[in-house]
This record gives structure tokens, sequence and C-alpha cells, in this order.
């Protein structure tokens, strides 16, 4: 899609529609009082009137209800784009700031420094797990790394105890996490040769295979954040001043609801995997020197000690993280190291 | 039967069917208070008799839902209305439509029947007022060709009934 110069930066046309206001309404409405009858299931739960969506009736409504109309198209243009997109030289994404901010221009080239190639996910919603799926598969294809693929079924394991702990019933989540082994086992099976990538490609983007997947890593977030609610609880009410229940409930589990920090941090710690993310945005320091920032997501001391025990490596062998996501406001996509 | 037509109407992936075994077996096994699953030989459509909970407005009156399963459930939520007549509440139209945020953008996959039933009966328990939407007429109306309540772009404002 072509960005216009204005609009290269904060461009969300790629972004999830679940940004849109009608997504975020009930769960930014902090006033809510659950009645004591009310069981848990329907904290959730709001009722409302109706904004129709054939017979439109603009005069009837403010201005935060227009808005649903660009992110409606941003929907429709979303689902043109393949799951996961093909692999990219990084001048792509050179070109598509063309003349747009010189600060990015000059951040872009920077990446160029350290990344060859970009693969976008589609923007709806799910880019951050879809971009961590076909990532981390991908990186089991090529390196066949059995130890890993031994380490990560043990976690899944964990996760799925967790669910249990936390009474999820075992019918909700139990064809999700099987479609993930069933993939997991499928990138493990043998050589990496271009006819298995190009499996793993189709896979990812079959869209029941790679929802399914998508919807295992919510399950596991959402676990790993109840399971560790006082750890989380302070970022969630700084993000959505709802409780931890609340906020995995209209946040994590429904699909299309996008990641932030707290889902990335679940995520990492619950499978033990690091992961980076660069941010591109216009931001620059004064001293006039430009850096493109990142930050690793290196999962907590627990897992890092199991890890090293399992790889005999040592604890803080984690300087670079074998996932790179490229982060632009409210996008996601997977970046490739030199 | 019903006061709106079918959805168009796929049948269901296998996943889904199997899906729906299990939580067929589980309402057998621990159905939720207050609900009869009327059986039938139908796994995509089932209809539920729900008991209004003592102390509540809505106190021994009985109404009926009509729950339809897409064919990609549970990735996709399921369609819940109830049938005529629904009850009288802030948040349910007369069509039977109701204007609960899980059913529609806040479905998951965690979800089940069993649990979308409980929060149904939860929201007719803290209404403390037995009336129809502000905008049912209009709605309603919108709603003759038989639209799925699922393709109603919904305005959740209030979550307090």
């Amino acid at each position: 899609m072509k960005r216009d110069a204005g609009e290269a930066d904060g461009d969300l046309s790629d972004a999830a529609p679940a940004s849109s206001p009608l997504r975020k309404k009930p769960a930014a409405e902090a006033e809510r009082q659950p009645l004591p009858e009310m069981v848990e299931t329907s904290n959730s739960s709001a009722n409302a009137n109706i904004v129709d969506a054939v017979d439109y009736e603009w005069s009837c409504f403010a201005d935060d209800d227009r808005m649903q109309q660009p992110s409606s198209i941003a929907e429709d243009e979303a689902a043109k784009k393949p799951l996961i997109g093909d692999k990219e030289p990084l001048s792509a994404l050179a070109e598509e700031y063309q003349s747009g901010s010189p600060i990015l221009l000059e951040k872009i080239k920077l990446l160029g420094e350290q990344y060859v190639a970009l693969r976008r996910a589609r923007g709806d919603g799910n880019c951050f797990f879809r971009c961590f799926m076909f990532s981390y598969l991908e990186h089991i294809l090529e390196t066949q790394d059995k130890v890993e693929v031994d380490r990560i079924t043990a976690k899944v394991e964990e996760c799925r105890a967790t669910l249990q702990n936390l009474g999820y019933t075992d019918f909700t989540f139990e064809d999700f996490f099987s479609v993930f082994l069933e993939q997991l086992e499928s990138v493990s099976r043998g050589a990496c040769t271009s006819a298995s990538h190009e499996l793993l490609l189709e896979t990812s983007r079959d869209q029941s295979t790679s929802d399914y997947v998508v919807m295992f890593f919510r399950f596991v977030t959402a676990g790993e954040i109840q399971r560790r609610t006082e750890f989380f609880e302070p970022f969630i009410v700084g993000l959505s001043n709802s409780t931890v229940n609340q906020f995995c409930k209209t946040s994590v589990e429904p699909m299309g609801e996008e990641s932030d920090h707290v889902h990335i941090i679940a995520l990492s710690d619950a499978l033990g995997v690091p992961i980076r993310v660069v941010y591109l945005d216009r931001s620059s320091c004064d001293t006039g020197s430009l850096s493109v920032n990142h930050h690793d997501f290196i999962p907590d001391l627990d897992t890092q000690k199991e890890i090293s025990q399992s790889s005999g490596s040592d604890i803080g062998n984690f300087s670079k993280p074998f996932i790179t996501l490229l982060y632009r406001p409210g996008h996601y996509d997977i970046l490739y190291s030199k | 039967m019903t006061s709106t037509s079918s959805p168009s109407r796929k049948a269901l992936s296998k996943i889904a069917c199997n899906r729906l075994q299990k939580e067929l077996v589980e309402w057998q096994v621990s159905p939720p208070a207050g609900f009869k699953h009327k059986v039938t030989d139908n796994l995509q459509r089932w209809v539920v008799e729900v008991v209004g909970a003592p102390g509540t407005l809505y106190a021994s009156e009985t109404y009926q839902l009509q729950v339809d399963f897409p064919e990609h459930y549970p990735m996709e939520a399921p369609q819940v209305i109830f049938l005529h007549p629904a009850p009288l509440h802030p948040h349910i139209y007369s069509n039977g439509h109701i204007c609960l945020d899980i059913l529609y953008d806040s479905w998951s996959p965690a979800m089940t029947v069993s649990s979308v039933c409980i929060s149904i009966l939860s929201m007719l328990s803290s209404s403390t007022v037995k009336q129809r939407p502000a905008d049912n007429d209009r709605y309603v109306k919108n709603c003759r060709n038989g639209r799925s309540p699922k393709e109603t772009r919904w305005w959740f404002h209030d979550d307090k009934v």
C-alpha cells in the first residue's frame, strides 16, 4: 500500500482494526461495577444500543462513531494481504517512506547495518502472535535444534497445566495446543529444504491453521498473566484500568485484540523464548545522533536457568534473541539479521 | 418455529463438530444452573430453556435461547438469540437479539455455550427495570429481512445492567 509523505509514520493502515473505538470501549470503561450476583465470566459483558451497519445514519452519531468507518476500510484492505508475506529486502521498507520523514529514512539506513530483510504480517490485530509463530517455526526448521524442541515441548505442557490449574476446561484449549504441537513436529521432522520452507509458508497462510496457532499463543499468554497476577497487575492497571482477569478476557483471549508489552512479556516468559523488538518511529534525541531503539524481552530468571541447563550454556547468554520483530506504531513485522 | 430465519448455514467443520460434542457431554454432566438443553439430534442448533433466577425481576419466568453454531466454531462466535417471546430487558430487543459484547467482538474460543448462558442469565438478573431498549423499534424494523445479530454493528456503552 502506498503511503503519502505526511502519514508515513503514523499510518495505521497496517494496524489492527482492533484499535477502533468500538473494540476498545468496553475495556476502557473503568467505572464498571460488577454486581454481587454476577459471575466471573460476565465481567466483560457490556450492553448497548446499536449502530446499524447497513442503514447507517450518520446524523445520529457523534464523532467517535464515525471513526469506525475508516477502520472497516482498513479491515478490507488488510484482508487482501497474506497473513504472512514473502521475505522482502530491507530496501522495500525505505521505498515505503520515499518522501516521508527524513528521521525514518535515516533510521532505516541504520537498520540496514544489522538487518537484511523483513517479512510482513497482515494487520489484523494478531500480527504480533503471527510473527512470533512464523519466526519461531522458521528458526526450528532452519536449525533443527532438537534440544530447543524438547525444551519448548516441556514448556507447552507446563502451560497446559497452568490453564488447568486456573480452571479452564480442557476442551476449550486442547485443540489449539494440538495444532501448535503438530506444526512444531512438522518443522522439526527433517532437513530444511525449499519444499519444507514452502510448506511452512503455506500453513502459516492457511487461515484455519494459522489462527489456531495464534489462539494457542493467546491461551498461553492469558495463562501466564493469570498465573503471575501480582507481577502483571501493575502493568495492566496502568494499561487498561481493569482487573487481570478482565484484561485476559477482553484483551488477550479474543482474536484480533492487539498485543502490548504485557502480552510480549507473558508469552516470552511462558515459553522461555527471548524476543527482540526494534522500534521504528520518529523519535530522536536532542544531541542529533540518531539511533534505532530496541528492547529485548528476556524470559525470567527461572526460565533462563532451565534453558542454560538444557543447552549447557551460561545464564545471560541471551544477548541476541533469534526472534526479531520490527515495531511500527500499531503493527509488528519480522526482521532478519545479517 | 423461530422468529428469525436461519443464518446462511454451512455444515460444521470437523474440528467444530468435535468441540461441540465435547461441550454437549460436559453440559450433560454439569449443566449450568437454571438452564435446560432441549435435546435434539441437531448439533448445530441448540435450544436452551432458561428460568429466571429467584429474587430477580424474571424469577420463575421461562424463556428459550436459540444457539446456532457457525462452520468455524469456536473461532467464530455462536449466534445466540431469544425465541419469541423475548424477555423485557433494556438490552434485549423484541426480535430476540441480545446486546452483549461476548456474543460479538469480545467472543473468544475460551468461552463455551455454558459460560455464554451464565453471562446471559447474569445480565437478566442484574436488570432493575423491565423495558425494551430505547431504539427497539428502529432496530427491529431494520432487521425485518431476518438479518443475523452478528451482522449488526453493536455499540457497547453501558455494562451496568
